[in-house]
């Protein structure tokens, strides 16, 4: 699959008196295939927003190189087809949501009302198009973002914590949206704190932390956890001495034997044996680890790391 | 170019909205209009004095509005990150600068315009004479010509200083350039002056654009100071205006162009 960004050795420095040459941004690798959903997380002052305006050349890099749908970063040419939702946005509070798409659709050099209405509808504001940005709610606010977003059909969408601080039910709606970019074939680059939004949507994550990327890959390899939980019933009580497998917790409790085993062949053996001894079994659960403790773990690992 | 148009016409929509801009432009209206309030003058004089205070209302309240519109204008953008949502689409930083110059220069001329109608009726009905209005009228054209003057020297500053910074680097060198042709007569052009002194003089000249070529109050109040050829004039101090606005948005593009935002 093509590369929708890829970068090498991105580095952004800021000289501060303080502390002399920081690297905010540290000779940064990233891979971002078309058509995922992509989460770029980080604990704050991490680099992340950094990246993206990199990413978007609002600011330059120090040193590294970087492209953005096989183009590089800079060239003009491919802003017609990304789009950015920052974080926390800011839309001129006088115009009406119409208004405000059109201003933004007369940036790609369009006028299309019709459109306009169109993405008024898809992010459920056409009720509201003549109201002003002022009196539009938080949540309104970042769906009349992602409409804006959307204006001029973009490959790639970058999204800066797209629901952080909404409620339950515009966190779900904009999930939702998300969710459709993917469906339709965009890319969607999405920097969030949000870890459970991102572990739900996400098909790959980095991990950056003090400016360098600390994890990188696919969400279901780096959640898999190498373990197996194994329920059975209607097994005597004894049957828990006879279970050997190498590095399994076994116990037995309301009539019920659970093992919690390493992942390999001593799976199925043990399945063959609760058969043999006429047993039921009740459950076979892979145990994944969660992002945020995956998370939380690598952030303090290279915390340490780095202080050691 | 529709995106100049764009950026231009949501900073029109901005700044006349902007309450600060307003209590000024009000501040300045109502001193246009109790100006005539002033008694205790002759005929001669109440003509003379009113034409003279009210321009320089008209002045004095446009360089306001000119340099507080002009030195939030970049730095608002960044701060609320509106810039970021702009520069994300297919627009140049330069597109985006000219855009809010436009706009910023576009505002001013309307509440110069409001001004200058007020201060025109105002004349009108205190001294029932048509005559005059014509001439009276052509300062606020070259005040528009002025302030965005002003502006572009306040737009270059924003792109790398602190809007407080501005207001007080822009005010000064309005200040500076409007009292140039004294300043330079006074160093320049006197025997006793060292000659380094007189070197800076040239300089300051040179490089600070001259504000007093626009202040034309005096041969519009007395009839006895006439410009030589009016419509050279115009022509010449539009054309130097234009020259410096342009050296001035070059200058801060390429500045812009390089800023971390």
């Amino acid at each position: 699959m093509a590369a929708a960004i890829e970068t090498k050795k991105l580095t952004k420095t800021y000289k501060s008196r303080s502390l002399g040459a920081v690297n905010v941004v540290d000779e940064l690798d990233l891979h971002v295939e078309e058509g995922e959903i992509f989460g770029f997380l980080g604990p704050n002052g991490a680099g992340k927003t950094t990246t993206i305006k990199m990413l978007l050349s609002i600011i330059y890099p120090t040193s590294g190189e970087g492209w953005v749908l096989g183009r590089e970063i800079g060239d003009m040419e491919v802003h017609k087809v990304i789009s950015y939702l920052p974080e926390r946005p800011y839309y001129y509070e006088y115009m009406t949501g119409l208004e405000l798409l059109m201003f933004y659709s007369s940036l790609f050099g369009m006028k299309d009302v019709e459109r306009c209405k169109k993405l008024l509808e898809r992010v459920n504001l056409a009720g509201d198009a003549s109201k002003t940005i002022s009196q539009y709610s938080k949540g309104m606010q970042q769906r009349i973002g992602l409409a804006q977003s959307l204006l001029n059909d973009p490959k790639l969408l970058f999204l800066d914590e797209p629901t952080g601080g909404l409620d339950p039910i515009a966190h779900t709606e904009i999930r939702d949206l998300i969710l459709q970019f993917r469906d339709e074939g965009r890319t969607v680059f999405i920097s969030s704190h949000e870890l459970s939004e991102v572990e739900r949507i996400c098909d790959r994550v980095a991990i950056i932390n003090r400016g360098k990327i600390v994890r990188q890959g696919k969400l279901s390899e780096l959640l898999h956890g190498g373990r197996f939980e194994v329920i059975a019933e209607n097994l005597d009580r004894s049957f828990e001495d006879t279970v050997k497998i190498p590095d399994a917790i076994v116990s037995y409790a309301n009539g019920r034997l659970i093992v919690d085993m390493p992942e390999g062949e001593d799976l199925n053996a043990l399945i063959d044996s609760i058969r043999s001894a006429k047993g039921t079994i009740v459950s076979v659960i892979p145990r994944r680890k969660r992002l945020e403790d995956l998370f939380v773990q690598t952030v303090r690992d290279t915390n340490q790391g780095a202080a050691r | 170019m529709r995106a100049i148009v764009a950026i231009a016409s949501t900073t029109v929509g901005e700044a006349i909205r902007r309450k600060v801009l307003l209590i000024i432009l009000l501040i300045g209206l109502l001193f246009l209009s109790i100006a005539p309030g002033l008694g205790g003058l002759s005929p001669r004089q109440e003509t003379t004095v009113l034409t003279s205070m009210m321009l320089g209302i008209l002045q004095l309240t446009s360089a306001v509005i000119a340099i507080v519109l002009t030195v939030y204008l970049i730095p608002t953008e960044i701060e609320r990150r509106t810039i970021y949502t702009i520069l994300s689409k297919p627009v140049q930083r330069w597109q985006f600068l000219v855009g809010k110059y436009v706009g910023a220069i576009l505002a001013l001329g309307l509440m110069m315009l409001l001004m200058s109608g007020v201060l025109l009726l105002t004349y009108y009905l205190l001294q029932r004479d048509v005559s005059r209005l014509g001439e009276i009228a052509k300062a606020p054209l070259f005040y528009f010509v002025q302030m965005s003057l002003l502006a572009a020297v306040a737009v270059f500053f924003s792109t790398f200083v602190s809007p407080l910074v501005n207001f007080f680097l822009s005010g000064g060198l309005y200040f500076i350039g409007s009292m140039l042709n004294t300043i330079y007569d006074t160093f320049a052009n006197s025997p006793t002056t060292n000659p380094a002194v007189k070197a800076v003089a040239s300089v300051i000249n040179v490089i600070v654009p001259n504000f007093a070529n626009y202040n034309i109050q005096n041969p519009i109040i007395n009839p006895g100071q006439q410009i030589q050829n009016p419509t050279a004039y115009a022509l010449f101090t539009t054309a130097y205006g234009v020259f410096y606005i342009l050296i001035l948005l070059i200058g801060a593009i390429l500045i812009f162009d390089k800023r971390e935002v």
